[in-house]
């Protein structure tokens, strides 16, 4: 076994409690769905659909001709209620309501076979295109279709990675569970033969030993794909940090890997797209995990996509607690705060954290049993099996900087995060943060987090890079001049037309 | 704890209905947050470190109860005395500038109250101590903006003010620990028997104190400096803690054996022997508990190294040349003035001008 890979700076948030369990349950079909039409990255598909049309699940309902985006299917058989567009993540999007019978039949992907090997590459792309799998992750699967902002033949590397550095993650055990282990490795193949350029790399926790040695076991005879094991180390499972530590490649900050040629995909990705090719499956469902304290028994779920978010929490969460749910990341994540919402293809955990707005006794003196922290004061550093509370209290207050120094230490792009903020209050707002590399922030939020004055780092950060872009000083001119026959930059973000 | 809880809010309504007592809104909400915690919720990040500047502080000062104690066991029960006019005075001088500023009280005092009368000689008038506080904590912290924003370490600060205004009671009178049985703690104040330093006995007779007794506090010297081993626990304490960072105070002693072994070795009666230097003066005091002060020293990584050699070289260099015997005092004031112009050096060389 090789050595783990990591990069300098960064945190490891061990055993958090709330660990999801390595269990499966599937939410039954739901008898109604919204469904956006623009999921994740990309365009928002025009609706190909009418109220009161009959749709089956797995048809696609959303679709644009122009600019990146992948098609959008309906998952369940039902009838169209109603077409309209609602504000869904501070964007507006049209959103498709479909009520259903309940039966959980779908139609498959016209062409796909068992025998993939046997097909042409320009049909697998088509197929990973209708199955709307191409959306997935930050800038998707690159085809002939128009999908990812660069075209298959652009692509020079492949990461396929599962590191979960996250506080909470989809456990990799589950999703690699028994026969999917060999899907993944086909699933890798089926996307070697769309990008026929790309060498391959697969990243995993070097914490999943026994998937780590059961992989490189099977796949010992291909010389195109290489292993690497890396420590969980948050932000590890940020593509900024997944091209350095891997490809050992300077990457654009505010700009994507794309750019640079790497596609960066997620076990989930993987493992759909095999499913679509071999199984004819589009993608209409996902692995879920919900985490978190606040829920009873912390378990992943097969949800539909646009099954409401309420179907999914509701019974599941404990009695007599005010909860806050966080989409996929605690340090970033959004806050799911109306629950008629749907799940949509971007889902990949749903945390339930406990308001807690308790006011401790001397808590500063707590020897600290269950606390974690960056610093090494409480006796929960010592006793690294005790799972550690997560509640959405700030532990103390807003105090001034006093330059400890914990927000570089951590910072895993090399910035100091408590001198630009000392910048940007003062409203120093002109070339000198941009040497500092200001626009090298990953809004990963670990400053933030370890922050002991609890300042609210990494937004500042932010508001100080909106308002320098606002001055006319771009974050183009602190990266462009360093990388040359960047791809796909008129295609970034967004069409053109429409 | 019910009790506290209903007294912190009775006290709170009155000054809130009496208009002169409005001053006191500062004391009463540091108080209350002090006994009770916050309990204000996060934004984002959702979660927060458990981390905060209340525990930082009292982490300092758990570091320096194992010298407060030796300082108590070889000096008298004075050195309480002395502490206690030290966070009286320096704490007023807090609550007006946070009262005036309408701002709360920030935990930061709390080091230097303590930090202040453990670099101060055992024979020092409780007056004078008060002085020094309060023109530290002023002119050292607060009219630089308090906690944060201050160039110079305050205790530091209030410390030259007293051996440039009062030098005899500074320089000269020194005492003679006690050594036995319970020592201090029965006794108010040690017997004025004057001793000299180890740094004044080698400067005049070339004499080299026993390393037991200036390890363990057999010799004379500052209040919190001579009992060197609470020293250097309480400050591997504070490394492995994540409080203070290793860098400055390993390059500082670093840097204080070879400048001095190089000394020594060209002018043995000028420069005292490396091991001799570290384990005298206030230089592990400075080198833990001053100098790693994250406010005012250097906060990038190359800076640390660097302040840390400079600081070194100037303890050698005012120990063994200018007329005064000790010299961290004014070295830890140099390096707070030269921290901020080296990191602007650092960061011009870690951050090169982006490409046009």
């Amino acid at each position: 076994m090789r050595k783990s890979k990591t990069f300098s700076g960064g945190y490891r948030f061990i055993n958090f409690e709330g660990q999801p369990k390595d269990t499966l349950e599937e939410v039954r079909v739901p008898l109604r769905v919204t469904i956006p039409l623009r999921q994740g990255f990309g365009a928002e598909g025009s609706c190909l659909v009418k109220a009161g049309e009959g749709v089956l699940a797995g048809q696609i309902i959303g679709h644009s001709e122009y600019g990146v985006s992948s098609p959008v299917h309906s998952s369940i058989n039902g009838v169209v209620e109603e077409v309209k567009r609602v504000n869904y993540f501070k964007r507006d999007c049209l959103m498709v309501s479909i009520k259903g019978d309940g039966n959980p039949r779908y139609q498959k992907l016209p062409g796909a076979i068992n025998n993939w090997e046997s097909l042409a590459t320009e049909e697998i792309e088509k197929i990973v295109y209708l199955s709307g799998v191409t959306a997935l992750d930050r800038e998707g699967i690159p085809t002939r279709m128009r999908s990812s902002i660069i075209l298959p033949k652009e692509a020079k590397s492949l990461i396929v990675h599962g590191v979960g550095s996250e506080p909470y993650n989809v456990s990799p055990e589950l999703l690699l569970k028994g026969k999917n282990i060999l899907n993944l490795i086909e699933g890798i193949k089926i996307l070697r033969k769309i990008m026929p350029n790309a060498r391959v790399f697969l990243a995993l926790s070097s914490h999943s030993r026994k998937i780590l040695e059961e992989i490189e076991k099977l796949t010992s005879a291909y010389d195109w794909l290489e292993i690497y094991p890396l420590e969980p180390k948050y932000p590890q499972g940020y593509d900024e940090m997944l091209v350095p530590t891997i490809l050992k490649q300077k990457f654009p900050y505010g700009y994507s890997a794309a750019n640079v040629g790497a596609v960066i995909l997620n076990l989930q990705a993987v493992l759909l797209s095999y499913e679509a090719v071999v199984e004819g499956k589009p993608l209409i469902e996902r692995t879920i995990a919900l985490c978190g304290p606040a829920f009873k028994e912390p378990s992943h779920i097969k949800a539909r996509i646009g099954t409401p978010l309420r179907e999914v929490v509701e019974g599941r969460v404990k009695e007599g607690l005010s909860a806050r749910f966080v989409l996929n990341g605690l340090l970033t994540g959004f806050e799911l705060k109306d629950l008629n919402l749907p799940i949509d293809k971007t889902y990949s955990q749903i945390i339930g954290l406990v308001e807690s707005r308790e006011r401790k006794f001397l808590s500063f003196l707590n020897p600290g049993l269950k606390s974690d922290s960056y610093s090494n004061t409480f006796m929960a550093k010592f006793s690294p099996r005790i799972q550690k509370t997560c509640d959405t209290n700030k532990h103390g207050e807003e105090r001034p900087c006093i330059s400890c120094n914990y927000c570089e230490e951590v910072c895993p792009v090399g910035i100091i995060p408590h001198l630009l903020v000392k910048y940007i209050q003062c409203n120093i707002l002109d070339e000198t943060l941009m040497n500092l590399r200001v626009f090298n922030c990953i809004e990963c939020g670990l400053c933030s987090y370890v922050c002991p004055s609890k300042i609210p780092l990494a937004k500042q950060i932010r508001e100080g890079q909106e308002k320098l872009t606002i001055q006319g000083c771009d974050r183009n001119q602190c990266i462009l001049p360093y990388f040359d026959n960047f791809k796909g930059i008129e295609e970034y973000r967004g069409p053109k037309e429409l | 704890m019910k009790f506290l809880r209903q007294r912190l809010d009775s006290l709170r309504n009155f000054s809130q209905k009496n208009k002169l007592l409005a001053f006191l809104k500062p004391v009463i909400n540091a108080a209350d947050e002090i006994y009770f915690g916050t309990d204000k919720v996060t934004t984002l990040p959702h979660i927060l470190d458990s981390m905060d500047i209340k525990r930082y502080m009292s982490l300092v000062i758990v570091a320096l109860v194992p010298v407060a104690l030796g300082a108590v066991y070889l000096w008298g029960m004075r050195v309480l005395a002395v502490i206690a006019v030290s966070y009286i005075f320096g704490g007023m001088v807090e609550v007006i500038f946070a009262a005036s500023r309408k701002k709360e009280i920030h935990e930061g005092f709390l080091v230097t109250g303590l930090l202040f009368p453990l670099i101060l000689p055992p024979t020092i008038p409780l007056w004078m101590a008060a002085v020094g506080v309060i023109f530290g904590t002023m002119f050292g912290k607060e009219i630089f903006g308090g906690t944060g924003r201050n160039i110079f370490n305050p205790a530091i600060v209030g410390r030259i003010f007293l051996s440039v205004a009062f030098p005899s009671a500074m320089t000269t009178s020194w005492l003679m620990p006690f050594n036995q049985g319970v020592g201090g703690f029965l006794k108010f104040s040690a017997d004025a028997l004057t001793q000299a330093t180890p740094l004044t006995t080698f400067r005049n007779e070339h004499l080299i104190t026993d390393f037991g007794n200036l390890l363990l506090g057999g010799s004379s010297g500052c209040i919190g400096e001579t009992f060197r081993l609470g020293v250097i626990i309480g400050g591997i304490f504070l490394i492995f803690a994540k409080i203070s960072n290793w860098r400055l105070p390993l390059s500082a002693l670093l840097s204080v054996v070879i400048c001095s072994g190089i000394g020594n070795f060209f002018a043995p009666d000028k420069f005292a022997p490396a091991l001799f230097q570290i384990f005298s003066g206030g230089l592990l005091l400075g080198a833990f508990f001053m100098l790693t002060d994250p406010v005012t020293g250097p906060f990038t990584r190359a800076g640390k190294w660097i302040c840390g050699i400079l600081f070194g070289f100037l303890v050698v260099l005012i120990r063994g040349l200018s007329g005064y015997v000790e010299g961290v005092m004014f070295s830890l004031l140099l390096i707070n003035v030269f921290s901020p112009f080296i990191d602007r050096l650092v960061l011009g060389v870690k951050y090169p001008k982006i490409k046009k």
